[in-house]
């Protein structure tokens, strides 16, 4: 060391560490412990620990790894974290003050503490080490070895002088059998136990335990210094005769026989369907009592638990009892997982014609589409065909489809309650079930909540709770749970893909989502669902305009909501299930088929004429940007009448033929984006890079809306020029001047900004090129047909388990809802705080593009973690009676008891066993005992446990006692007397004793004054 | 060269038509400013890598053109944009009075409510200012937004209000992780302490 580089400095002494024993080396590791962890020192002077301070306070622990040879052990440090160290330090400290652990032996604040480990509740210590055998280690069974271990303890201590005391571990862990030892100045404590199966006889009562403490202590001293006692005995109540459990599992045969509402599908359902209460342990405790004042041996006791001053209840709760939405969270979420298509869900007899009749469809329709008009004839052929087909198809379904054909249509009732409104009005067949849906219940919450209620679907990407997205998700979770499960779903998939696609042929808007674009904020399925809105929207307004400007020679035709009419009322009756009535409805179909393909084909003949155009374009194109052809193009325009006039644009005028209003065209609108397709169209635009050819593309790209407008607006404005437009449509680029004429007087002189003016850019260029066209003479920016398609064919690609995916966050809003609604019943704090903590973990995960489905299932374990909390809450509010109008002020304790109950590990009851909760649990015990022991009534009433209890009966006046033998009693001895000898100090000595039906422990903390031996 | 990148950014750039949007892009990516930049159609983007606090994030930049008819166009690009500049220019006062509008925008289209809003003046290297520094300043108070003035044609404040931007989003880690942090546990039987919490002895 430093010592060599001086060659002069003597080496005085040698020490050789070179030979130490594994037991030195150990013994030396574990003071190096304590030094490391500071513990070193007296540890008196810290205030004794409040009353209930060991529960309220943080336990904090923490450990090491330490080997003896290869044997590994981990050493513990456990603690109460207490605040107030410092400010009561300056109390001079006495000399000689006993260890901290020492005094606590005596303390009386924390006896039987509701949680705590076990050390904590045998010795009443606040701080400790533990030394146990490694996570893979065999148990210390050896007597030998446990005396090693003991050694190295009390050696280590004494060295260190540490005042904490230290425990190691012996014996199998489950027996949970420490020996320890505790050293201070001139004293010390021995941590001993006993560990027995069973309770003898001797001891089964508190004299024989006195009798042991007393021989353990062996005291000099006569007469004995006064011995302190308090006691706790435990009860347990498993039997809750009067109060069977309430919920019992909903009858969902019920629900769907006779009368249909379809109300029901919009309802998820709630509880738990076994008692979540499974045990009621009752601890009465005499805290204080001294030895003499009370008789407990082996022919009579004192000890009668209505008497105890003191009564504290805890429940044990049932482990994940079942809960109803917890149950239907868990299948919907498993199905995420399932990997089958509908076809091989369904079978395939089913889809073989299914898939036939998809392609064909769509085959019809991709002719519809395409710019070449297909034959009027051909078309209405296949749509005869169609609705023929769906009329064999409602025929065969009855025996074989997975949904029975009155959940079906229920289930499409409350999905499209539209029908049944239509139908009633319309009055098209007999009112047997013609209760229109009601509207979307918000269920019973207050009218704040509401508005963050609504707002919950942007939180969860969901969708509003009025939506058709969100019936969906209800109705699919309903079906998977009690009407056929996957299969089933996958059934009501299709029959709904199969409404949407009618809906979108026959004009008719899907009932039930908000107007506009697709929401972003809500899930995909839903933003779905809005586009193929907007495509039936922008069907219907090109027909009807069409219709009115052909002007009355289409006048007899039917509007396209006669085709709707007739559609509803045969969903309807087929929720009547009047099959006979098909025949007219398909007849009425086919009668309604003619007017969508007549509006179809003029769609396609307008499709046809830009196809034209585009090859115009094209050839123009080809031809370069020839001016002489732009100035044609420009000549043509100025002799067109205008077209496409929306308004005035305030009072402005062209600039060349000042006299001219400029006139604000009517536009094409932008076409609507879900959220794939906007990532889709970022992407692309994306990948063209950043260089200069690339944003030029992208510009390009992007310029067909920017075209449109300067062609409606060259339409609406013959004659203009970009400069009119400019002023339009971008005005800051439009710089004015004020100056004087030739005449002198002032003008505005206006000039196109410079970065119109580059020669090529952009704007100019497509100034040029744009043609004179009004915007419904124009190339469609949105072809609704084609997103509509595409649309409709993605719903009809969807996998069950992709459905459940889509859906999964209108299910898991809807079950916050529920939950949140459930807790207004009850007003549970801790409630409120986990469904909002469950609303924002959820929310995390559902924002995220794609969710994990570890973190899905733990946000459904939270939301089920609730449930249960609020059915249990239920359980005991029905066990004590809450909420049966009694006396105002006990009902509102009572209420206050029961929620402490689930929330505290252990709440006392209040003037105990002559409280209201005490009497209320004392009922308890006599019905459940005597449920237990009069029905074998004439048995001699010896109790079969044998237990002390059995010497008399308590309480009651019938032959039956109000109580059960107790499960568990815990005694505790405290004394302070001199050991070992009579002139030694007075110290602290404590006996722990726990008597269970098997299982008997003792574990004493004897101290002895060292100074002299 | 993607070695080492934290994060992807998507920051949008938005504000009133001929304000410098897509000058003070280019002034950030490619540290050159071209007096004829044209009107931008659409959106346009740009890329750039840089480093904040030891911290590589690339920026997907996207650029939007500020006319009102391409408004109807442009929020869909809003769509999980981390960051977004508000540009207006220092001397045009109604480029300054819109930006309650653009903001109405962002509210409205912004998949989340937590990104990061910063405000440019941009053009202070030209002398008529109509809004002088203050009135910039309390809007962005207003709002919580970061504010800076800039000038993309001599530089000044752009590459500071980019690398500001991009710091304060690292700074807030749930804009671009998702993390699970603490949370109640309603059936913790044993937060007790070791093997033997609670009643134990009484199974």
């Amino acid at each position: 060391m430093a010592a060599d580089s001086d060659p002069e400095t003597e080496v005085f002494e040698i020490t050789d560490f070179t030979t130490a024993s594994e037991w030195e080396r150990f013994v030396s590791r574990v003071e190096e412990v304590l030094n490391d962890w500071k513990l070193i020192g007296s540890s008196a002077g810290r205030p004794s620990p409040e009353k209930g301070e060991y529960t309220s306070g943080t336990w904090e622990e923490k450990s090491q790894e330490i080997n003896f040879a290869d044997f590994k052990f981990s050493i513990t440090h456990h603690y109460l974290k207490q605040e107030s160290d410092k400010s009561d330090l300056k109390e001079e400290l006495e000399e000689d003050a006993f260890p901290l652990a020492m005094q606590d032996l005596l303390c009386m604040n924390n006896d039987f503490p509701p949680r705590a480990h076990c050390l904590v509740r045998w010795y009443g210590m606040r701080e400790f080490l533990v030394i146990s055998p490694g996570a893979n280690c065999e148990a210390i069974t050896s007597e030998s070895k446990c005396n090693l271990l003991l050694s190295s303890v009390s050696i280590s201590l004494a060295n260190s002088g540490c005042q904490v005391p230290m425990f190691v571990q012996i014996q199998q862990k489950w027996r949970r059998l420490y020996a320890g030892e505790c050293q201070g100045p001139g004293v010390r404590t021995d941590f001993e136990m006993v560990h027995l199966r069973k309770v003898p006889s001797q001891y089964n009562h508190l004299s024989g335990l006195l009798d042991i403490f007393k021989a353990k202590i062996g005291c000099p001293l006569t007469p004995l210094p006064p011995v302190t006692i308090a006691i706790r005995f435990t009860y347990v109540l498993q039997d809750w005769q009067q109060y069977s459990w309430p919920q019992q599992p909903p009858d969902f045969d019920a629900l769907l026989g006779g009368e249909v509402g379809g109300v029901e599908f919009g309802k998820l359902p709630f509880g738990a369907c076994e008692d979540p209460i499974s045990e009621l342990h009752l601890a009465t405790t005499w805290p204080h009592l001294t030895e003499g004042i009370v008789v407990d041996n082996d022919v009579y006791s004192d000890l009668d638990p209505l008497q105890a001053p003191h009564w504290s209840v805890r429940v044990r709760k049932a482990e994940n009892p079942q809960c109803l939405l917890g149950d239907f969270l868990n299948e919907f979420f498993k199905l995420c997982c399932r990997k089958e298509s509908t076809e091989e869900i369904l079978g395939r007899g089913l889809t073989e014609e299914e898939g036939k009749e998809n392609t064909d469809l769509s085959a019809a329709l991709s002719k519809l589409t395409e710019p070449a008009a297909a034959p009027m004839s051909k078309l209405s052929v296949s749509s005869m065909v169609h609705s023929a087909r769906k009329h064999i198809r409602r025929h065969r379904r009855v025996d074989e489809s997975p949904l029975s054909n009155d959940v079906l249509n229920s289930i499409l009732l409350y999905l499209f309650p539209d029908a049944a409104v239509e139908r009633s009005s319309t009055g098209t067949s007999d009112a047997s079930d013609g209760r229109p849906a009601p509207p979307p219940s918000t269920g019973g919450r207050s009218e704040p909540d509401k508005d963050s209620d609504y707002n919950l679907f942007n939180q969860l990407k969901s969708a509003p709770s009025d939506s058709l997205t969100y019936r969906l998700a209800l109705c699919v979770c309903l079906v998977n749970f009690y009407h056929g499960g996957v299969r089933a779903l996958a059934h009501l998939w299709q029959e709904f893909v199969l409404e949407m696609r009618f809906r979108w042929e026959n004009n008719h808007l899907v009932y039930g989502l908000a107007s506009g674009a697709p929401d972003l904020r809500c899930c995909l399925l839903h933003q779905k669902l809005q586009m193929l809105n907007c495509c039936i929207e922008r069907k219907r307004a090109r027909d009807e305009s069409r219709k009115a400007s052909d002007g009355g020679k289409e006048r007899e035709r039917q509007l396209p909501g006669g085709g709707e009419n007739v559609r509803r009322s045969r969903r309807v009756e087929g929720a009547a299930g009047a099959v006979a009535a098909t025949g007219a409805g398909a007849d009425a179909a086919r009668e309604a088929s003619p007017g969508k393909s007549w509006d179809s084909w003029s769609d396609s003949e307008d499709e046809f004429f830009e196809c034209l155009s585009d090859q115009e374009e094209a050839a123009a194109a080809k031809e370069g940007e020839a001016e002489k052809g732009e100035a044609e193009k420009g000549g043509a325009g100025r002799a067109k009448p205008p077209d496409g006039r929306l308004h005035p644009h305030g009072t402005m005028t062209l600039l060349n033929p000042s006299t001219e209003p400029l006139y604000i065209p009517v536009t094409q609108e932008p076409a609507p984006m879900t959220e794939d397709l906007l990532e889709e169209h970022s992407e692309v635009l994306a990948k063209l890079g950043t260089t200069a050819e690339g944003a030029h593309l992208r510009a390009r790209m992007q310029s067909a809306c920017l075209l449109s407008d300067m062609e409606s607006f060259k339409a609406a404005n013959p004659g203009c020029s970009l400069e009119d437009f400019v002023r339009w449509y971008s005005p800051r680029d439009y710089v004015e001047e004020e100056g004087v004429d030739e005449a002198g007087a002032p003008v505005l002189r206006g000039e196109l900004s410079a970065r119109m003016k580059i020669p090529g850019n952009m704007w100019a260029e497509a100034w040029d090129t744009a043609r004179s066209v009004p915007a419904r003479r124009q190339k469609r920016l949105f072809d609704d047909t084609k997103e509509a398609e595409k649309v409709l064919h993605y719903l009809s690609v969807q996998k069950p388990a992709d459905l459940t995916r889509h859906l999964l966050p209108c299910i898991l809003h809807a079950a916050v809802l529920k939950l949140k609604e459930e807790e207004s019943l009850e007003d549970i704090p801790s409630v409120k705080k986990a469904v909002q903590q469950a609303t924002s973990h959820a929310s995390k995960q559902l924002r995220h593009p794609n969710p994990d489905h570890k973190k899905l299932e733990e946000v459904i374990s939270q939301l089920v973690a609730v449930e249960t909390v609020i059915a249990r809450a239920r359980s005991l509010k029905a066990k004590f009676g809450v909420g049966k109008a009694e006396a105002g002020e006990d009902s509102e304790d009572l209420e206050k008891f029961v929620i402490s109950l689930l929330e505290e590990p252990e709440v006392a009851v209040l003037g105990a066993g002559r409280g209201p909760a005490g009497s209320i649990i004392h009922k308890l015990f006599v019905s459940s005992q005597r449920a237990a022991l009069l029905a074998p009534m004439d048995d001699d009433l010896v109790r079969p446990g044998g237990g002390a209890d059995d010497r008399k009966p308590m309480g009651g006046g019938l032959n039956v006692p109000d109580f059960p033998p107790p499960a568990g009693r815990e005694i505790l001895l405290r004394t302070c007397v001199p050991r070992p000898a009579p002139y030694s100090k007075a110290l602290p000595q404590r006996l722990f004793c726990v008597l269970l039906r098997e299982d008997f422990r003792l574990a004493g903390a004897l101290s002895s004054d060292t100074s002299f031996f | 060269m993607e070695e080492g990148i934290l994060t992807t950014l998507k920051i949008l750039i938005i504000g009133e038509s001929g304000v410098g949007k897509s000058s003070l892009l280019l002034r950030f990516t490619d540290d050159t400013f071209d007096p004829d930049q044209t009107a931008t159609i659409g959106v346009d983007f740009k890329v750039k890598t840089i480093s904040v606090e030891g911290n590589k994030a690339k920026l997907a930049i996207w650029d939007t053109a500020g006319q009102e008819r391409f408004r109807t166009l442009t929020p869909s690009y809003y769509r999980g944009a981390q960051g977004v500049i508000l540009v207006y220019d220092v001397t045009q006062r109604d480029t300054f009075t819109k930006l309650d509008n653009w903001l109405n925008e962002l509210e409205t289209y912004c998949t989340r409510n937590d990104l990061v809003k910063m405000l440019v003046g941009n053009k202070i290297d030209k002398e008529n200012h109509e809004l002088d520094r203050n009135e910039g300043l309390k809007f962005a108070r207003k709002h919580s937004m970061l504010f800076i003035e800039a000038s993309a044609k001599t530089r000044d404040g752009v590459q500071c209000a980019f690398e500001e931007l991009v710091e304060k989003i690292i700074q807030s880690p749930g804009l671009w992780q998702s993390e699970g942090h603490g949370r109640v546990h309603l059936t913790d039987e044993d937060a007790g302490g070791g093997s033997c919490g609670g009643y134990c002895s009484l199974v």
